[in-house]
């Protein structure tokens, strides 16, 4: 009995002699557990990295002193009710509509300084008649709403020819108007061509960008004043954010008034973007952006002076409506017109907004 | 008992010489696995799987395999096989730390396959070598967002920014969020670009031939190759691959965008609960299905004629999706 206790015991030291010994020489040679590396990520505390979020301050002032002006704006809202003019509103694609607040430091200005602002949104029952076949064309909604106006705002470019050629008797006649486009504009709106011919003013395709140096965002490019531009449409302007722009330009040499600053592309191209993004043709101001008059943009680098001088723009005109009873309207066309050309109303509408 | 016959019983010495034989055998069996369990030779080369949508689910299961990996005295390398468009931000984070942490320790090789875009690309980042296949896509370091938007003002909750933020700021957190990823890549790689940070932060994607000339990538080179190269970084010799899977093995979440955002939905049939909105993404849009076109080709009715005619599709579908997720 004893002998077998021996045996067991023998066998068990032998045993554990061996795999003790084994794991004895394992756990000598290995390597020790190395320490957590300290890792410093540097770029996560540079102090740069966390983008100014102030929403800063806008002043919009008027210089101009001027007897009171009748400022009409066109959102571009689609007559309510109306069936659709373009097959692409069919799917949504409609013209984007300006909300009242996006235009308010304009209008306000403008208001502050004793100036009326009309707005002027399609009556869907006057777009709906037809016109008369062989009857004599008076002016459309629009052509006697400009009739009262001294200035015209458009955010819309999908006027039809009627439309368009009392735009171009209202400039004739010595109104000042301010269109205000916006890159995705040629994607759902059509027509842009037609009123830009009409006001001999171009677009080029694109948005402009800058990944060197923008507010906020690449697409939110600085403008700054051309070197020979306007001058009363830069004052106290030294940059002015434009947060989606789209290049613009005129027929006339020295109309451009403000340029991307350096470091701008063309997303088309890729390539350096010197093109203007709002300039000036006797009586048209084409900008090339419409989001930098909403309340946010407007306190963006000097945004609130470059508003201050387009409301002064446009009450500066040489423009002398006729009175409430005149029915001085535009010379309407003599060619064919348009399908939704509505006859002659005799009813006025309000232009005070 | 007489001397003269060989005795068949064993003295007690030849018993113990026995049992210490038969110890010794036991023992010289048992060695090897103690040895190699206390001394843990560095023969392994973890291939970790990183695949599909970067989400929270992903990012535990890298952090966790990869934490691993680094107590594993075993493993002597790492091989990161990755496919991924990219998602959540913070998981990217968390994928690129600990990548970063593992790659202090021991040499890690990231392996394209299709595509490591966006978050994807933050992930492995900080491995020491990036392989690519010729055709792989890499790259698209930049914030998925949308523009920030004025809402209507919300009367009830108690402070200005707890529905609904000023836009301004909302532009600068975006861009905080971008600036974020760009700076971190530019740490990581910023000598390999051979580009601008300004080129950079376009986010473009690139295909593997023009990665690796463009410093996106440093190898053309399939799974089995990054493998190797990383057991011979690390002077391995004989070695062997352990595959390491991660994320959900049920193929789900998948991402899909709307018009408006990106969206994680985790299951085929998809309850509210199984759709998650993702918001501000690190995300290739490219490689993210529109809902539209994803539904279109899962209308159990689906017929030819129907793909010719996409607005009517596309009225449907929208109707469709207007009116929420279909339980």
């Amino acid at each position: 009995m004893s002998q077998l206790r021996t045996l067991a015991a023998v066998f068990v030291v032998t045993v554990a002699a061996i795999t003790g010994g084994a794991a004895l020489t394992g756990y000598a040679t290995a390597d020790g557990a190395a320490p957590a590396p300290e890792i410093q990520n540097d770029h996560y505390l540079d102090e740069d990295l966390v983008a100014n979020g102030t929403p800063g301050q806008a002043t919009v002032e008027m210089e101009a002193a001027t007897r009171s002006q009748t400022v009409l704006v066109d959102p571009g809202v689609e007559p309510q009710g109306a069936a659709p003019v373009s097959p692409l509103a069919l799917l949504g694609l409609g013209s984007p509509s300006v909300a009242d607040r996006d235009i308010r430091p304009l209008a306000n200005a403008l208001i502050q300084n004793g100036h009326d602002v009309g707005v002027y949104v399609p009556d869907p029952d006057q777009q709906r008649r037809p016109a008369a076949p062989g009857g004599e064309q008076g002016p459309t909604q629009l052509g006697e709403r400009l009739a009262g106006a001294d200035a015209f705002v458009t955010f819309r470019t999908d006027y039809d020819e009627a439309q368009l050629d009392e735009i171009e008797s209202f400039v004739d006649s010595g109104g000042h108007v301010i269109v205000a486009t916006e890159p995705g504009a040629a994607f759902d709106q059509p027509g842009a061509a037609a009123l830009d011919a009409t006001l001999g003013v171009t677009t080029e395709p694109g948005y402009v960008y800058n990944m060197e140096e923008n507010d906020l965002n690449y697409q939110r490019v600085y403008a700054e004043p051309a070197g020979d531009s306007d001058a009363a449409l830069t004052e106290g302007v030294d940059r002015a954010v434009l947060p989606s722009a789209t290049p613009v330009g005129t027929t006339d040499a020295g109309s451009d008034v403000l340029r991307p600053i350096e470091g701008s592309e063309l997303s088309t191209t890729r390539a350096s973007a010197e093109a203007p993004l709002l300039v000036r043709s006797d009586g048209v101001v084409m900008v090339g952006d419409s989001d930098f008059l909403s309340p946010e943009n407007a306190a963006r680098a000097d945004n609130d002076a470059l508003i201050g001088n387009l409301a002064d723009f446009l009450v500066t005109n040489d423009r002398t409506p006729p009175g409430p009873g005149g029915q001085q309207a535009p010379t309407g066309p003599t060619g064919p017109t348009g399908p939704d050309q509505p006859p002659a109303e005799p009813s006025e509408n309000e232009t005070a907004g | 008992m007489s001397t003269n016959q060989p005795s068949t019983v064993l003295t007690s010495r030849q018993q113990i010489a026995v049992v210490v034989v038969a110890a010794a055998v036991v023992g010289a069996v048992l060695a090897p696995s103690v040895y190699a369990s206390t001394n843990d030779p560095d023969d392994t080369v973890a291939v970790v799987e990183i695949e599909g949508p970067v989400n929270t689910a992903l990012a535990d299961d890298v952090e966790s395999e990869l934490a691993d990996i680094r107590a594993n005295g075993s493993v002597g390398a790492v091989v990161l096989k990755i496919d991924t468009p990219g998602g959540a931000p913070v998981a990217s984070e968390r994928m690129y730390k600990a990548v970063q942490r593992t790659s202090e320790q021991m040499t890690v090789i990231a392996s394209v396959q299709s595509i490591s875009a966006s978050g994807g690309y933050y992930a492995m980042a900080p491995a020491d070598e990036i392989y690519v296949l010729p055709t792989s896509t890499v790259g698209s370091i930049g914030l998925n967002a949308r523009a920030p938007q004025t809402t209507s003002p919300v009367q009830g909750p108690s402070g200005p920014d707890k529905a609904g933020s000023n836009e301004i700021q909302s532009w600068a957190k975006q861009q905080t969020l971008a600036d974020t990823f760009i700076d971190a890549m530019m740490a990581e790689r910023g000598d390999e670009f051979r580009m601008p940070r300004e080129e950079v932060a376009k986010a473009n994607v690139y295909l593997g031939t023009e990665a690796v000339q463009n410093g996106f990538a440093d190898e053309i080179g399939s799974l089995n190759e990054a493998i190797h190269a990383a057991a011979t970084a690390e002077s391995l010799g004989e070695y062997r691959v352990d595959t390491r899977e991660t994320g959900p093995d049920t193929g789900f979440p998948i991402l899909l965008r709307t018009d408006t955002q990106v969206v994680a939905v985790h299951a085929n049939d998809p309850g509210y609960g199984d759709v998650e909105p993702m918001g501000l993404t690190y995300v290739h849009l490219e490689a993210v299905p529109h809902v539209d076109t994803v539904e279109r080709f899962s209308e159990s009715d689906l017929d030819a004629d129907r793909g010719g005619s996409p607005a009517g599709a596309t009225g449907n579908d929208t109707a469709r999706l207007s009116g929420g997720v279909d339980a």
